[in-house]
């Protein structure tokens, strides 16, 4: 793991992804520092998981570059983790637990080879600290939405990636289990990961993250939560949709 | 007829037909399950209709360049050239049009194909193909030609497989991920399109156009609804597939019938007998599933039922309240008591802490729900059986919402005491006046200016006036504060304990 703080964990330039006539993604230039807990904020279509799947390479650039630890993203791919959006998972797949969480290991296996015992003890560690080891065994359509986020979770962390992209994790799944997510989210931030995670409720965004980013197909905004949360900027950004800025304002003084 | 078979099974054309047979389906099989899971299964259709155009050209250049007939590796490579053709059309056509994918999935497999068809019958002096057969298939007819290629492809197809089973898995699964991992995503769905492809075209000499998608994806979808795991999915489709050619070729011999046609009755006569039967995703299963399940409303009435009657009550006087039969009855005291929610001794039921809690959540449920029925002009006749419906309805939310909306009341419209909001004043948070009955105690945490009370102010509550439209706060230390229905939600206060 690279601790240099001075090369950023992610560092894209003059990103723009187009799908037909309107860009995805305007000239994002932005540089993640390691070990932060970022939250990508923004309306609906504002290109926030199209930012992800940019990072990853997932989509194609019209333009820009993505660097991880100053390399390009093309080399440094197994070095990040990505948890699906719960809705973009097919919840029938004959796949259990166990395999999941595997496949986190999946990009170091060769081909030829098997899982080695280094392999399933990642599993296994990564499966006891998002507390899903008694259900290895169990396909994954029979969970909870929050032991179903936990067990992608588990999947990232058997990775060992040093950066974490996560898309809306905290979508449909209860106060309980938001309060474990975010715990596994901090240990994998004072592990020295970086975490980008797509977040969709502003209310808690601010108590929530180290660093925003503010996106509406440009970037509006990155860095500490106070600075990006200006009534001006979010009133740009949401086009007066949004009327509880007395209440923000209330969430960053907790 | 029983001593017809075993002698037609020892004919060679039998056993190369369960041969040639067992090693398509096999493939087929395992690589189905890969189709059943992406949800390809349009394009083994339209890979197999466009076959028949690359069969065509296959034919007609190595006729007309090398003078050459039938020959079998050009029409295969042919077949190839058409299949990645068509999905390449169709990826071309769904992202440049705003037709969805499946109308042009439809659409190119039945141009190509119509150009095969074109095409072999314009040079039918040349092209010595037949079409019926082609679209049929003949299973009873394999060549040694047919069983060579039948088993390169699927030896190598199932090499691929296998070696390559987790990449396969991955990026079938959750791409973006797979991507991050640093799986190379588009070279596996190119792997697996071109496996799809070659199984297809060494099955539709077996099994016809028509049948080799069922092959693909019958077996692997029986397999699908007993496994959870992809690894075994696979190994039941390859079983399915063998299966299903075996007791087919039995089927065509016993009926006379065409040899594809029984392969594939006999496999979705398969399918079918799985989906009624498998033990945890068949039909069988989910009904006896929700024949043993105890719907929620029986354990609310019985909750009901016991509240109502002097504890302990018999249980079966509560029993002849509840809409059940003896068995779920059974079963449903058994889970109560199992959940801490009722206690059994010899004199009968009696509702333990939580029980009691959950009974008078529901008796407020059903009261506030009269009320409001009242109030919506239901008639009185019909008002307890209709509440009884909507007692059900108890989310806490919903019950608060009816709660306010009629203005907190105290009876319900037989006179009866509606239980207090005891869920939110034993909450420990801060409540609005109004949740608070009569002789109540509380301490003011705000108030707005104008109330005429503020914070710290100690109150007992008197009886309300006006019908219960006007709240009536007695100040200790003496002077009344009256409040209407939104003065009394704005004032905030901590209750006191409820008098013993």
């Amino acid at each position: 793991m690279i601790t240099d703080a001075r090369v950023p964990a992610i560092q894209a330039e003059n990103l723009t992804v187009s799908y037909g006539p309107r860009p995805a993604l305007l000239d994002v230039s932005v540089a993640i520092e390691p070990g932060t807990l970022v939250g990508v904020i923004g309306p609906n279509g504002s290109g926030k998981s199209t930012l992800v799947k940019a990072i990853l390479g997932f989509v194609k650039r019209d333009f820009g570059t993505v660097k991880i630890f100053g390399q390009p993203v093309e080399e440094a791919l197994g070095r990040l983790a990505y948890v699906p959006q719960r809705g973009a998972v097919d919840w029938d797949y004959p796949v259990t637990v166990e395999e999941v969480a595997m496949m986190g290991r999946y990009g170091r296996i060769p081909w030829w080879g098997s899982p080695s015992a280094d392999d399933r003890r990642a599993v296994a560690e990564a499966l006891d600290i998002v507390r899903m080891g008694e259900f290895r065994a169990r396909q994954i359509g029979q969970l909870s939405g929050g032991q179903q986020q936990r067990v992608f979770m588990a999947r990232a962390l058997a990775q060992g990636a040093d950066i974490l992209l996560l898309d809306e994790p905290f979508a449909g799944v209860d106060a309980a289990t938001e309060r474990a997510l975010l715990e596994v989210l901090r240990q994998a931030r004072a592990a020295g990961r970086t975490l980008v995670v797509v977040h969709h409720d502003l209310a808690t965004a601010a108590e929530t993250f180290d660093r925003l980013l503010l996106l509406k197909q440009r970037l509006y905004g990155y860095g500490p939560p106070e600075a990006v949360l200006q009534e001006d900027l979010l009133s740009e950004v949401y086009e007066g949709r949004l009327r509880v800025f007395g209440t923000l304002k209330k969430g960053e003084k907790r | 007829m029983t001593a017809l078979l075993p002698q037609v099974v020892s004919e060679t054309f039998f056993q190369k037909a369960l041969l040639g047979g067992s090693l398509v389906a096999v493939v087929c099989g395992v690589v189905g399950c890969l189709v059943v899971v992406r949800r390809m299964a349009f394009l083994g259709d339209a890979l197999s209709h466009a076959m028949i155009a690359g069969v065509g050209a296959g034919y007609l250049f190595m006729k007309l360049v090398f003078g050459r007939e039938a020959h079998a590796p050009a029409m295969l490579l042919g077949s190839l050239i058409a299949a990645a053709h068509t999905v390449g059309m169709i990826a071309f056509v769904s992202r440049v049009s705003r037709l969805k994918e499946d109308t042009v999935i439809g659409i190119m497999y039945c141009g190509v194909f119509a150009a095969g068809v074109v095409l072999v019958s314009v040079f039918r002096d040349r092209i010595h193909i037949d079409i019926v057969h082609f679209i049929m298939g003949d299973v009873l007819g394999v060549t040694d030609a047919d069983l060579w290629i039948a088993a390169l492809v699927g030896a190598s197809v199932l090499s691929v497989l296998v070696l390559f089973f987790r990449a396969f898995q991955f990026a079938s699964f959750d791409p973006v991920a797979a991507r991050a991992a640093g799986i190379p995503v588009a070279a596996v769905d190119f792997a697996l399109t071109l496996c799809v492809s070659l199984v297809v075209v060494s099955a539709v000499s077996m099994v016809g156009v028509i049948l080799v998608v069922g092959l693909l994806i019958t077996p692997a979808a029986t397999a699908y609804l007993l496994s959870d795991r992809l690894d075994r999915m696979m190994a039941l489709a390859a079983l399915f597939g063998v299966t299903s050619v075996a007791g087919g070729l039995a089927l065509a011999l016993a009926l006379d019938s065409a040899g594809g046609g029984a392969i594939m009755l006999f496999c979705t006569a398969q399918f079918l007998a799985v989906l009624a039967l498998a033990p945890r995703y068949g039909l069988l299963a989910g009904w006896r599933r929700r024949r043993r399940m105890i719907p929620q409303p029986l354990f609310e009435d019985i909750l009901g039922s016991v509240l109502r009657g002097p504890q302990p009550v018999p249980p079966a006087a509560v029993a002849s309240h509840v809409h059940a039969d003896r068995s779920r009855f059974a079963r449903a005291l058994a889970t109560m008591k199992a959940d801490g929610l009722l206690r059994e001794s010899a004199e009968g039921l009696a509702l333990t802490e939580e029980g009691l809690a959950q009974a008078r959540r529901l008796q407020r449920a059903h009261r506030l729900w009269e009320t409001y029925l009242a109030r919506a002009g239901v008639p009185p006749a019909e008002l307890h059986a209709k509440a009884h419906q909507l007692e059900h309805v108890h989310e806490e939310e919903a019950v608060d919402y009816i709660d306010d909306l009629l203005g907190h009341p105290e009876k319900d419209p037989h006179g009866a005491q509606i239980p207090e909001d005891f869920v939110h004043l034993e909450g420990g948070q801060p409540v609005p006046a109004s949740f608070l009955r009569e002789g109540r105690g509380a301490t003011v945490v705000s108030a707005p200016a104008g109330s005429g009370l503020a914070a710290g102010d100690r109150i007992v509550m008197a009886p309300r006036r006006d019908g219960g439209r006007t709240w009536v706060a007695a100040r200790e230390g003496g002077g009344e504060v009256l409040l209407d229905h939104d003065a009394a939600d704005a004032v905030r206060v901590r209750p006191d304990p409820p008098r013993a």
